[in-house]
């Protein structure tokens, strides 16, 4: 068990590609990382060059203090999940589980203990002799797991390995996987592009986009100071709404789309020198004005709603923008289709990202 | 089957059946000549149905051979066409499977150029080079030898590719997986995806051995050691024995002979043969 | 093209490759480099000397009626053998196509003759040809029909092509059966539904679409009348009577090993190799396309 440590990691594709650039991040022993990003940010090529599967090009790794950038995986003492379980399928369930103790070198012994061991933890005991197109998918990511825990790793890598299964599969693996590291106390390196299962298993998340890191926090940090408009518009569904706000003269005349307004003093935007994007989540839209600090004031005419059973999500349109927003409300509300109506963003509530760079102000 | 039309049926196995005819009889009419004595094939027309030779003609051509043609005894030129077939059979599977790993799962200089030499052998078939392939096969001493009749055979284009092709098919995270698990390459290569080809290797091999139980060719031009002949070459000594008539039920018995271990292959072992054929041609 | 992940290694791939490639210049290079190096020259009958004549041994070839004569018969021999095969065998392939019951009794009888040798294919056939005795000869005798292929050049050449057609059948039927039952029924039941009937739908559905292994075939049947058929000729005709069946490869080998000429056995060679490239080239130039779809 250890800590994994990426400093300043990059990966050139030969013809120049540039896949992640400039990737920092500690990872403490036994904490469980999610990275967490849309296809072709670069997660899971950073997740492939710490197993040692993509060279490093740029940048130094670290696994338990020792910096790895040029062992074979074999040497890494890693484990890995794939997501399509890559089981070697004419192996029974304990040679595959088998397979790498035995290219160590462990004694019999040894290995059989270990695997009686994960295969009680897992539930596998009854189908170590069976060849895994015997198994369902839910069985085979198992498996695959097994074959990771035998092998008492430093760190696990988990490269999407709920993708291929079905939405109850998912969550309720999602529980055994994080039972399993509380279990395990081991380091948990995890891809996906799964912004609610990043939510639900991880100590810490590193959100991705176009090979670079936005941001490293723990999920509920994410959630209410996301540091960039990308990383707000990511994490939390139904997504983050935004209005645009340009001032018209430095400090003096905020301009905002038809619909939006501000009925009272708001310090972040009344302040704002440059344009700006201001976010706002669904459900922290109310549709009474509270306390006399309004915050932003917005009237909309309804699209549609989805009754959810616990809560509702309206879909409008503001006068001024061609993007809808979304409120979320309790599910009594089910307001016709043409309705008008006023929902207000608190203060406190709102979020504000340079219109330029994405940074939040 | 979209419908069901009583004439189309009947059409149907018309057609079949005089397809099965058609590709039957000459081998019918094969088997039946081997069990005449020579002078039921002197008038014609010759029999239609079995005679009571076949024993004695079977016997004296699989341990004496035929003395118009110098007596080779057929068994004897089953047993190099046996040996000569299964070694061609093995060494193509082992020299294609390794360049076809090679090729597939490394990277290294010259990758390309090995690549295209192997496949341009695809287009030149040993009957346009002949002359020349016989000299090189002189200067390396390698005439009348086993080693002669199986080694220049062993390397082909169409094997490499059939592995490439499969090898291709192989999902990448399983060599990752292997890596993870401390597999070198050699490890892998035995402990994964030799195992995985296994039927890939089993139907190449029925259409390789076939392949080179057939070799004509080539027995002709390297072997003048008559201890050497394989029994596809051999029986054109029969046929073409100079001044003497053919004689005939000697020689279909000697046919019926050559066919029968690539046919027996074939049939006892069509499913494999059938994908074997189809997908290495493709 | 290759794996994402490959090994890092220096050495073990060129120790993997060796066999083959080895194997590969010493029996196909070398020799195909000779044979156009020997092209250009005249070789006295001992090999003691030679004399470099430049491209003599090519016009001296196209000039020779012989050879062009062989080229004439090797293009009948080869269009007939493909007709012949291919025909024969799509029609069997669909009929196979059609049977539920008995379908692997029927593939099994249509497919075991794969495993002859061409030269069998011969020897049988000119058995069953044989003027005096064969049975063929003297149905064709009660036709009305005189049968004599020692001497009718016609005749062996048309003894030939049955015999390196009967061949081949197999071979083909086992294609066309894989790509007739790789084509979806429900194109041919929505056919149906257009009240095409089974003729008009084979013609304008399932032909087309099989174009793809007709293509295919064709080359390949090509090339196995062109170059494969050698010991059939060989171990039956040899090239007889009067050259009527001689096809270029059984000249190349005459010329070479009977006729003793290197110098023009080599010019041949390496006109059929450029056969054989031309070939090649238009099958994968088809192959690509296929990918591409």
């Amino acid at each position: 068990m250890a800590q994994v440590e990426i400093r300043n990691l990059g990966k050139v594709y030969p013809g120049k590609v540039r896949a992640v650039s400039g990737a920092s991040a500690d990872i403490a022993d036994g904490e469980f990382i999610v990275l967490v990003g849309p296809s072709g940010c670069g997660k899971s090529t950073i997740l492939r060059m710490i197993a040692g599967l993509e060279e490093v090009s740029e940048g130094d790794l670290f696994i338990g203090g020792d910096r790895v950038n040029d062992l074979e995986p074999g040497e890494r003492d890693i484990a890995m999940v794939f997501q399509n379980y890559a089981l070697y399928p004419h192996m029974t369930v304990r040679r595959n589980m088998e397979y790498g103790l035995r290219n160590e070198g462990l004694p019999k012994d040894q290995i059989a203990a270990r695997i009686a061991e994960a295969a009680r933890t897992l539930r596998l005991e009854e189908y170590l002799d069976r060849k895994p197109r015997q198994l369902s998918g839910g069985q085979r990511q198992r498996v695959a797991m097994g074959r990771a825990i035998v092998r008492e790793p430093k760190a696990f890598l988990f490269d999407e390995p709920l993708s291929n299964l079905d939405a109850k599969l998912r969550t309720q693996l999602r529980a055994e996987l994080r039972a399993l590291h509380v279990r395990l106390g081991a380091t948990f390196i995890y891809v996906t592009h799964d912004q609610v299962e990043a939510m639900s298993l991880a100590d810490r998340i590193i959100v991705m986009n176009a090979g670079q890191i936005e941001q490293i926090g723990a999920p509920l940090e994410l959630y209410q100071k996301p540091a960039t408009r990308f990383v707000a518009e990511f994490i939390g569904t139904p997504a983050m709404n935004f209005v645009e706000a340009r001032p018209v003269t430095a400090g003096l005349k905020i301009d905002l789309p038809e619909g939006a307004s501000l009925p009272g003093p708001c310090a972040m935007v009344d302040q704002l020198a440059a344009p700006a994007h201001i976010g706002f989540r669904p459900e922290d839209l109310v549709l009474e004005p509270q306390d006399g600090a309004a915050g932003l004031r917005l009237d909309l005419q309804v699209m549609f709603a989805e009754q959810l059973g616990a809560d509702t999500v309206i879909h409008a349109r503001l006068a001024g923008q061609s993007d809808p927003v979304t409120i979320r409300v309790e599910s009594a509300q089910n307001p016709a289709p043409g309705a008008t109506m006023t929902a207000y963003a608190p203060n406190a509530a709102l979020h504000v990202f340079d219109a330029a760079t994405g940074q939040r102000l | 089957m979209v419908e069901n039309r009583f004439y189309l049926t009947v059409l149907t196995h018309a057609v079949l059946i005089t397809g099965v005819f058609f590709l039957c009889f000459p081998v019918w009419m094969a088997l039946v000549a081997s069990t005449h004595p020579a002078s039921a094939l002197s008038s014609t027309p010759i029999p239609l149905w079995f005679g009571d030779q076949g024993w004695e003609n079977y016997s004296q051509l699989l341990s004496g051979g035929l003395p118009e043609a110098g007596g080779v005894p057929v068994g004897q030129m089953m047993l190099n066409s046996g040996l000569m077939a299964l070694g061609i059979t093995f060494g193509k599977i082992a020299v294609s499977v390794l360049a076809a790993y090679a090729i597939v799962y490394f990277r290294f200089p010259f990758r390309m150029v090995f690549f295209w030499l192997i496949f341009l052998t695809l287009m030149l078939p040993v009957e346009v080079r002949i002359l020349p392939t016989y000299d090189v096969i002189t200067k390396l001493g390698m005439l009348n030898s086993y080693q002669g009749l199986i080694i220049p055979l062993i390397a082909s284009a169409t094997a490499t590719f059939l592995f490439r092709q499969f090898f291709m098919t192989i999902p990448d995270e399983l060599v990752e997986a292997a890596r993870i698990d401390r597999a070198g390459p050699l490890r892998f290569f035995w402990d994964i995806l030799l195992p995985l080809s296994r039927t890939n290797i089993a139907a190449l091999f029925i259409i390789l051995f076939i392949y080179g139980w057939n070799q004509y060719l080539w027995p002709l031009i390297i072997t003048s050691d008559e201890s050497l002949y394989t029994v596809v070459m051999g029986i054109q000594r029969m046929v073409n024995s100079g001044e003497q008539l053919p004689v005939w039920h000697y020689i279909m018995g000697t046919a019926v002979l050559a066919m029968v271990p690539p046919v027996i292959v074939v049939v006892a072992m069509q499913k494999l043969f059938v994908k074997g054929l189809v997908e290495s041609e493709k | 093209m290759q794996k994402r992940v490959v090994f890092r290694n220096t050495w073990l791939p060129y120790i993997l490759v060796a066999p083959q490639i080895l194997v590969t210049l010493v029996f196909f290079f070398w020799p195909s480099w000779q044979a156009l190096e020997s092209s250009f020259y005249i070789e006295d009958a001992f090999g003691f000397s030679r004399e470099w004549v430049g491209l003599r041994n090519y016009t001296e070839l196209f000039a020779d009626p012989g050879y062009l004569k062989s080229f004439r018969t090797t293009l009948i021999f080869g269009l007939c053998v493909t007709f012949l095969a291919m025909s024969i065998s799509l029609a069997l392939a669909v009929a196979a196509n059609r049977v539920l019951r008995a379908a692997t009794v029927y593939r099994t009888f249509l497919i075991w003759p794969y495993a002859v040798a061409p030269a069998l294919a011969g020897v049988i056939w000119y058995f069953l040809m044989n003027p005096s005795l064969g049975i063929v000869s003297y149905w064709l005798r009660a036709l009305g029909y005189d049968w004599n292929h020692y001497v009718n050049g016609e005749q062996a050449l048309g003894m030939v092509i049955v015999a390196a057609a009967w061949k081949q059948i197999s071979y083909n039927f086992l294609f066309f059966l894989a790509g007739l039952q790789s084509i979806p029924k429900s194109l041919v039941e929505a056919a149906a539904i257009d009240r095409a009937g089974p003729g008009r739908r084979f013609w304008t559905i399932v032909f087309p679409l099989l174009s793809p292994t007709t293509f295919f075939l064709l080359v390949v049947n090509l090339v196995y009348a062109f170059f494969d058929t050698f010991s059939l000729i060989h171990a039956t005709t040899e090239g007889g009577p009067a050259d009527a069946t001689s096809i270029l490869v059984f000249r190349v080998y005459n010329t070479g090993f009977i006729g003793q000429d290197y110098g023009s056995s080599a010019a041949q060679s390496v006109v059929l190799m450029a056969l054989v490239v031309a070939m090649t080239f238009v099958q994968f130039r088809y192959i690509d396309r296929r990918v591409n779809y």
